[in-house]
């Protein structure tokens, strides 16, 4: 997943960065610029605008508007200092001579916002380095950062909470956030539930695009056309099409060795790929997760009664070979490798799947053609899908004792201002800063080749790869507004023109398909059953977790294999409950009454 | 022996070439007492005139020893310092805490895992899949080494041995993924079977018996390259008199090998069977996590996977830990039982 996203952003990131023209860019609404930031400020309610470029510079606000945290509008007026620690990730490049603590990014952010970030350690993040760190700084009892942005287990972000050292950000959020932030942030209104303590909100989440982990179903579509099959709406359909797959001789080749559906569930019944659980999702729960019953509470879907029939469905699959007989032992890639080789002619997965791993396909099957499709509908119509939680892909958290803890809204606020979605011809619109991740040609054009072009990009290290600033920022890929990716998707997909540097950009990369998919993800969206269980883990969990999901993975493979009569669920179901399941339940609603009533 | 040429010049003249050389075994020097004395007495420069025992040869040794000290304090640092880590087995260890702010929990995570419902099936599978393991790996390369052992032509002997002996430097990542392949049921065994024998697709990874037989005739198929290694080098070491003399009294190759070969290598057979059987709670982490699935959990779980998914990936450090610290115990009170084994049946000492 996150290589998508890295290739996206690397290719679709767009600005203009002029280190020495500090105050000349936007001198035309300049003034009314500093007039509604303050507002935004102070109010936290205006419209800050997400055209109003707070970045340039701070010559146009007069001294008295300087608030009662040195804030002039666009800058702190006195430079303030903000300590934190860092994980270098093994995709951050940096140019000769720049490292974590002195790059352009960080003297772009000290002269433009007057933040100067300093770290207290920085580690290469190889190996889970920089968690361990945290942890070891946790366990030593170490005086902490101002700010500490995280990505990863929450577990983590778990203890980082229960160290009693950071502060309830609830109030600054409201107060300093920006609209687009907070827009971001409403779009799921469980967003806040994973880090909320007694109703305070203890840290702030960083954001990522929406939609982009939700499933739907991809079919060869060149098997589908020389096999006459119409686009499945029902299970029933869907089951026709995988006998066709399987008994029609697709690929022409004399022989029976093709399969329906390239599904995996050696580890989890809920995959990121390769998915099952939307079959169970048509009969109206999801497995591993915690589905929200008629009467309000919530319940584990593995042990819901809707799963006996799911499986006893899945069971004839396997039967009929519709999908591998390997199925138990491969898990999500290696699933999806079935589809890649040809074999298979079905497989559930998300919108991106054309950018990896169906490149593939197309070179170990010449001619292929995929082609994105909604779920089918189970008997009853129901249509169930995972979807991805919420769009956050990170917490960052403030030091109770730090000095300006509304310092990191600020530089949040200033990303998503100018970089998330740069206008055409601001200062980002096509990279940080030129001579890193973008340089002109002669001719004009923007190149983000260092390897061609040595002289326009200086001083590399490394010329294979190009060097992005935006990595080196606080809140790791700068900002993401979470429905910019789906909007443009759905712009370009209803043949919209691409305008912006971002849409042009999208719509440089992306393939039809996979703009055509995203429009289905959200034609669909009503389906998405998300798991409401999102706090640390619970006591009995941590002590009962792994005998019960063994006890579950077992029973449901074996049931599925044959191995074991489909009643065995029902025993199943008996002992889940006896071993703590039931214990589980009453601890997930205890949390989720106490999370949802702020 | 290189370590001589290496150091400076002014030691070496300073002690003189017999104390360097008394370096190797200073233990043995001391336990002589006298002899260290005696030999103090032939040393030259600032060592002479020192004839008074342990004092002495402390006076002249200690560059040595520290030359050593790195070494002991490294050992010390990395292998026994973390020892103490093991407390956490006692305690609720939660990681902000520390090891030693974490509350004491006493025998709580051993009795809790003597009451998990999984540990029986769990240790029983581990036993007997490490049992297996151990017995086939010394019979197959035993057996191994004396068919090889008699080819006459050395360079088939020798390209044989080196085949047999590559799978031991793959890691069970590629094996694993390999075993996968070649077993799935349009893999090629199946293929073949089914082609040969009109065999249905058999799920070797997918059912517990043959999962079971396909772990150990695999760990087998891995290890035993290096187990015929060691037997053949045992068997070189044999004394050809005994063979002329076996000769010498009309004994065939199979009288030679069961009354001359076999007899002289039992010692090195115990050696090996006495050092395995620490292992019985080894039954292989890397394999068996690239293997399994959930279809085999109930033949094919293993204590270290067990350990893997409540330890590891539930955050259970304190519990992983004390099933740790339990297998150890058993390895060890195992070693030493078959070490007095060894002892009485063939009279062989390691230690």
């Amino acid at each position: 997943m996150q290589f998508t996203w890295k290739r996206m952003l690397g290719l679709s990131l767009t600005a203009l960065l002029s280190f020495s023209l500090a105050a000349c860019s936007g001198g035309s609404n300049s003034a009314s610029n500093g007039g509604s930031s303050n507002a935004a400020v102070e109010s936290a309610s205006t419209d800050s605008g997400s055209n109003s470029s707070s970045g340039d510079g701070g010559s146009n606000a007069a001294a008295g508007n300087v608030d009662e945290t040195g804030w002039d509008g666009s800058k702190y007026a006195e430079p303030i200092t903000l300590t934190t620690v860092k994980g270098v990730g093994t995709n951050y490049y940096f140019k000769k001579g720049e490292t974590m603590e002195n790059n352009v990014l960080q003297r772009y952010m000290k002269e433009h916002l007057g933040i100067d970030v300093k770290y207290d350690w920085v580690v290469t993040d190889t190996n889970d380095a920089y968690k361990t760190k945290l942890r070891l700084m946790l366990s030593s009892g170490e005086k902490m950062p101002d700010v500490i942005t995280y990505r990863g287990d929450i577990e983590t972000v778990n203890m980082l909470i229960d160290s009693g050292q950071f502060m309830d950000v609830g109030e600054l959020f409201d107060k300093y956030a920006n609209d687009t932030y907070k827009e971001g942030v409403a779009l799921n209104p469980d967003t806040w539930l994973a880090v909320t303590r007694d109703g305070k909100r203890m840290a702030l989440p960083i954001l990522d695009y929406a939609y982009n982990d939700d499933m739907l179903l991809w079919l060869r579509q060149d098997w589908m056309d020389k096999l006459g099959l119409q686009p499945p709406t029902t299970l029933a359909d869907f089951e026709k099409i995988m006998d066709a797959f399987v008994n029609q001789d697709p690929d022409g080749n004399g022989k029976k060795d093709t399969i329906g559906l390239a599904t995996g569930f050696k580890n989890t019944f809920l995959g990121w790929m390769s998915d099952i659980s939307w079959v169970f999702g048509d009969y109206g729960t999801l497995p591993g997760q915690w589905n929200l019953a008629s009467d309000g509470t919530l319940t584990y879907g593995s042990v819901d009664p809707a799963s006996k029939q799911a499986l006893a469905t899945l069971k004839t699959w396997m039967d009929k070979g519709y999908i591998s007989k390997d199925s138990g032992l491969k898990d999500e890639t290696g699933a999806s490798e079935l589809f890649t080789k040809g074999q298979a002619g079905a497989i559930v997965g998300r919108n991106w799947l054309p950018d990896w791993p169906f490149g593939d396909l197309l070179n170990n099957v010449p001619g292929a053609k995929y082609k994105g499709y909604p779920l089918p509908a189970g008997p009853d119509g129901k249509i169930g899908a995972q979807s991805g939680n919420p769009s956050v892909n990170g917490w960052m958290l403030i030091n109770k004792n730090a000095k300006h803890p509304e310092a990191l809204l600020r530089y949040y606020n200033f990303l998503f201002d100018n970089w998330a979605n740069p206008a055409k011809g601001s200062e980002f619109e096509n990279g940080f800063a030129e001579g890193y991740d973008w340089a002109k040609l002669p001719d004009g054009t923007i190149t983000k080749d260092p390897q061609k072009y040595p002289d326009l990009f200086p001083d590399y290290a490394d010329r294979t790869h190009l060097v992005e600033p935006i990595y080196y920022s606080l809140t790791f890929e700068g900002a993401r507004i979470p429905s910019l990716y789906a909007d443009t998707m759905i712009k370009l997909a209803n043949g919209g023109k691409p305008e912006t540097p971002y849409e042009i950009q999208t719509a440089a990369i992306r393939k039809p398909e996979n703009i055509e998919a995203m429009k289905i993800v959200l034609d669909q969206k009503d389906i998405r059953m998300k798991n409401y269980f999102q706090g640390p883990l619970t006591e009995t969990m941590k002590s009962k977790n792994e005998l019960l999901n063994k006890l579950i993975n077992q029973t449901y493979s074996k049931i599925i294999y044959g191995q074991a009569s489909i009643d065995e669920f029902d025993s199943m179901v008996e002992s889940w409950k006896k071993s703590g399941g039931d214990q589980i339940t009453k601890e997930v609603n205890e949390w989720y009454q106490s999370a949802s009533n702020k | 022996m290189s370590i001589h040429k290496n150091q400076p010049y002014s030691l070496r003249h300073q002690y003189g070439q017999e104390r360097i050389f008394g370096m190797e075994t200073p233990i043995t020097a001391e336990r002589a007492g006298a002899g260290a004395g005696a030999g103090s007495g032939t040393g030259s420069g600032a060592a002479a005139g020192q004839h008074t025992g342990k004092k002495g040869f402390l006076r002249r040794t200690w560059p040595l020893h520290l030359m050593l000290l790195p070494a002991v304090l490294l050992q010390f640092i990395f292998g026994y310092l973390p020892l103490g880590g093991l407390v956490i087995a006692f305690k609720d260890y939660k990681p902000y805490d520390g090891i030693w702010g974490s509350a004491w929990a006493g025998l709580e995570h051993f009795r809790y895992m003597f009451e998990y419902p999984d540990s029986k099936q769990v240790i029983i599978n581990t036993a007997l899949i490490a049992g297996l393991k151990i017995i086939f790996n010394i019979v197959v390369p035993f057996a191994f080494a004396l068919l090889l052992n008699e080819v006459r032509k050395s360079a088939f002997k020798r390209s044989v041995q080196t085949l047999v002996y590559l799978p031991y430097f793959i890691s069970w990542v590629f094996l694993g993924g390999i075993l996968n392949d070649i077993l799935a049921s349009d893999g090629i065994i199946n293929t073949l079977l089914h082609n040969w024998f009109g065999l249905q697709p058999i799920l070797f990874l997918g059912d517990g018996s043959w999962f079971r037989a396909v772990v150990v005739i695999s760990d087998v198929w891995q290890q035993f390259g290096f187990g015929t290694i060691v037997y053949l080098a045992a068997l070189a070491g044999v004394n050809p008199s005994l063979y002329e003399a076996a000769e010498v009294d009309g004994a065939s190759r199979w009288k030679q090998t069961l009354n001359v070969t076999i007899p002289s290598l039992a010692p090195i057979v115990i050696v090996v069977a006495t050092l395995a059987i620490g292992n019985i709670l080894n039954a292989g982490f890397d394999q068996i996590f690239n293997l399994y699935n959930p279809l085999v959990y109930d033949k094919g779980d293993i204590i270290d996977t067990f350990v893997y998914r409540t330890g590891i990936l539930n955050g259970q450090y304190s519990f992983g830990t004390a099933v740790g610290i339990f297998k150890s115990v058993v390895g060890f009170v195992l070693i030493v039982i078959g070490y007095r084994i060894a002892y009485k049946l063939a009279d062989y000492k390691i230690f």
